[in-house]
């Protein structure tokens, strides 16, 4: 059949629909998955914390999902809610950009604090929502995780935070990188004081939060596949010339190079932390 | 009612369910291998999704690229046709978890009725008549002692069973022991469990089996029975409407015996119960096929009702509308396969017309008949008032039928059309095979 195609010689009967039995509900939403194409209804997903159950691939998660997913039920509380970003050097666009960035993702700013239970011990918590400008580091975004980890201090609380993010959030300027050595110095205080910190780096943690607080822990941990660097892939081979590794910057690479302690699967996540949690926290030493 | 179906297969029974879902208004998608490309099936859906290169284990066997297909065009049910994942009870379940109707029995069912021995038992319990035998067989003294009740000859099979694989005849007691062992290791490789279980070895029997349709509310309608004893080497010829061997007394038995046969395994949607029917009028349950059946078509012609359109009716919850009391079978069916003897592409195609003369096939002109699926490429189809014209549209519908460049059967069905056995309806299982190996000692001398 090369010359012609026969699918086109038939034409659609003009047939209503016949009538009676249940109708049925409007078809769940379908997702696609980004690594192996194959689609699932997204209730399937979330039911699976968002891993496709065909290939495995760690889709994105909400920050608020993630935290309802390792903490115990109905134990996480939010707190620094009230801060926000502001546009205080006028960027162009950045006004719009962060209206969008709340009615599309329901979250009034880029990470989500606040303290929970997990493995049965209190903690304090920060998930950023990659939903949310990429989950770029502005200066509320900044001041949420500093108060997270001074509150933690305070309170004698294990640290247990989740990086994804774009980097520092270029419309707040210096005042973005600031942030990188603020949350540093109480990271630098918490530690000081007895307190852990256990980082979860997920796809993807780069730019800013890479080069300051994602990689801080006490204990860094990934999801399979995250994409965890500084600068893009692209970006470097461009400076330096030279051709990377096809698997540059997953995190499989750099457990390899001695950068992370250990990569988890999302269903194994919560026990892992809360073994950690159990193992590294004592009423003596906080 | 669904306003979309993905069809699950190929060949003609896609082209047979796309046709009931044009005439009903539901909007279909074909999934096609890369061979099928250009086939009649995929041309008539309106969507078409590629699942797969030519292997069925990669395209139309491949349960998670079909869900996917299903999912990513918005299908809300899926109807798998006969074979490929049609009785794959982990397909049913797997469509129900990604909240897509699967056109057919539930899992459950599928699963209970697959299992040969289970079914057996629930048979037993139901009161359905079924071939003398044992449960399985743990041991080979215990397999003696069962055979010692059952009488010789006898047959040894695999719980796990189908497709002739994992069964032994056994003509005297000194043989048992070999064949129960040998069922066993190929029931292990073929199914991964190697129970086995005897069972008396009947001779002069038919394959008569009963169609059903069940709705979800319960209600169990039969559509007749249809006589499906002109096999070679266990794959079906010819089949005929009403079966010509049985008297009325005998027909109601049947009918009763498949009723409750499916009301005990709970069955829904269209289902065929079989049974193997002894020259005595005694009639055994050999297995029930949970899905759509090739010869579907010849209870369709007697009856006037359209399996295809009410499994899709019942799978959307719609009761039916008629008893027991309200079917009317009407006259005589008869269907020949037509399967191709090697590959080729078709260079002129002729389908003879008519009244109750009906060809379904997905052939076209051009057509190219490939080697990897199953060689059936048509199924010709006559009915009449009785048997004898039905008979005798066949005789003349065969000859009609031409299919250039492609080898087929077509000659050697109208032989078996025109031979006195068949006329006088006196065959039974082993007939065409013995005739078969007869006319090849015949052509050597």
């Amino acid at each position: 059949m090369s010359e012609f195609n026969i699918a086109d010689l038939f034409r659609k009967p003009a047939n209503q629909l016949e009538p009676g039995g249940v109708p049925r509900k409007p078809a769940d939403d379908r997702e696609q998955c980004p690594r192996c194409k194959q689609y699932f209804p997204r209730k399937r997903l979330e039911k699976n914390n968002r891993v496709c159950p065909s290939c495995g691939h760690h889709m994105s998660l909400s920050a608020r999902r993630r935290l309802e997913a390792v903490c115990a039920v109905g134990s996480f509380s939010e707190l620094f809610s009230d801060i926000t970003a502001r546009d205080f050097l006028n960027f162009p666009g950045y006004e719009e950009k962060l209206k969008k960035a709340r009615d599309g993702s329901g979250e009034n700013e880029g990470v989500i604090c606040g303290t929970g239970i997990i493995g049965g011990v209190r903690c304090a918590l920060f998930a950023m929502e990659s939903a949310f400008m990429m989950g770029s580091m502005g200066a509320a975004v900044g001041e949420r995780i500093t108060r997270t980890f001074e509150y933690a201090t305070v309170n004698r609380l294990p640290v247990v935070g989740f990086t994804a993010s774009g980097g520092a959030r270029m419309q707040e300027g210096i005042i973005s990188l600031m942030q990188m050595a603020k949350i540093s110095g109480a990271i630098q205080r918490h530690g000081e004081a007895g307190g852990f910190y256990l980082a979860i780096l997920t796809h993807p943690t780069t730019g800013g939060v890479t080069a300051s607080f994602a990689m801080l822990g006490d204990i860094i941990i990934a999801e399979p596949k995250a994409l965890v660097g500084f600068a893009g892939k692209r970006v470097i081979e461009h400076t330096t010339k030279s051709k990377l590794a096809a698997d540059f910057q997953t995190a499989e690479f750099v457990l390899k190079h001695g950068f992370l302690d250990a990569i988890v699967e999302r269903k194994q996540l919560g026990d892992v932390i809360g073994r950690l949690l159990k193992q590294h926290t004592t009423e003596k030493k906080i | 009612m669904f306003k979309k179906i993905l069809v699950a297969n190929r060949g003609e029974i896609a082209v047979r369910i796309i046709r009931a879902c044009r005439e009903m208004g539901i909007a279909t998608v074909a999934v096609y291998s890369e061979p099928d490309k250009n086939a009649l099936h995929a041309a008539l859906a309106d969507e078409r999704i590629c699942i797969g290169p030519a292997s069925a284990v990669q395209s139309y066997l491949n349960m998670q690229n079909i869900i996917s297909a299903a999912l990513a065009t918005h299908a809300e049910a899926i109807h798998p046709g006969y074979g490929f994942l049609s009785e794959n009870s982990l397909f049913a379940a797997l469509c129900v978890q990604n909240d897509i109707v699967f056109i057919g029995p539930e899992s459950e069912v599928i699963d209970r009725m697959g299992n040969k021995d289970q079914a057996r038992r629930l048979m037993i319990s139901a009161g359905v008549p079924v071939i003398p035998g044992s449960g399985v067989v743990k041991d080979v003294t215990a397999a003696k002692k069962a055979a010692a009740k059952i009488g010789y000859p006898l047959l040894v099979k695999a719980s796990a069973g189908g497709g002739g694989k994992g069964i032994r005849i056994v003509e005297r007691e000194e043989d048992l022991e070999k064949s129960v062992v040998a069922a066993c290791e190929e029931a292990k490789k073929a199914f991964g469990c190697g129970d086995v279980f005897l069972e008396k070895y009947l001779t002069s029997v038919r394959h008569v089996e009963v169609q059903i349709l069940a709705d979800q509310a319960g209600n169990v309608v039969c559509l007749g029975e249809r006589d499906c004893s002109l096999q070679i080497g266990r794959q079906k010829v010819i089949e005929e409407t009403p079966c010509p061997a049985i008297d009325e007394s005998v027909r109601k038995k049947l009918w009763e015996a498949a009723v409750k046969a499916v009301k005990a395994a709970k069955y829904t949607n269209a289902g065929t119960v079989e049974f193997l029917l002894a020259p005595d009028g005694n009639f055994y349950f050999i297995e029930m096929n949970t899905r759509l059946q090739v010869e579907h078509r010849i209870s369709e012609e007697v009856s006037g009702i359209d399996l295809v359109k009410w499994q899709i009716r019942i799978a959307s919850q719609i009761e039916l509308p008629f008893k027991q009391e309200d079917i009317r079978l009407h006259g005589a069916s008869i269907e020949c396969r037509i399967n191709a003897a090697g590959g080729g592409k078709v260079s002129f195609l002729h389908i003879p017309g008519g009244t109750r003369v009906s060809f379904d096939t997905a052939l076209v002109q051009n057509a190219e008949v490939t080697p990897f699926y199953d060689s059936m490429i048509g199924k010709l189809i006559t009915a009449g008032n009785d048997r004898e014209e039905a008979v005798r549209k066949m005789e003349a519908a065969l000859c009609e039928l031409v299919i250039s460049g492609v080898p087929t059967n077509i000659e050697k069905q109208s032989e078996i059309i025109r031979s006195p056995e068949f006329h006088g309806a006196e065959y039974d299982t082993a007939w065409l095979q013995r005739k078969m190996k007869n006319e090849e000692i015949k052509n050597k001398n």
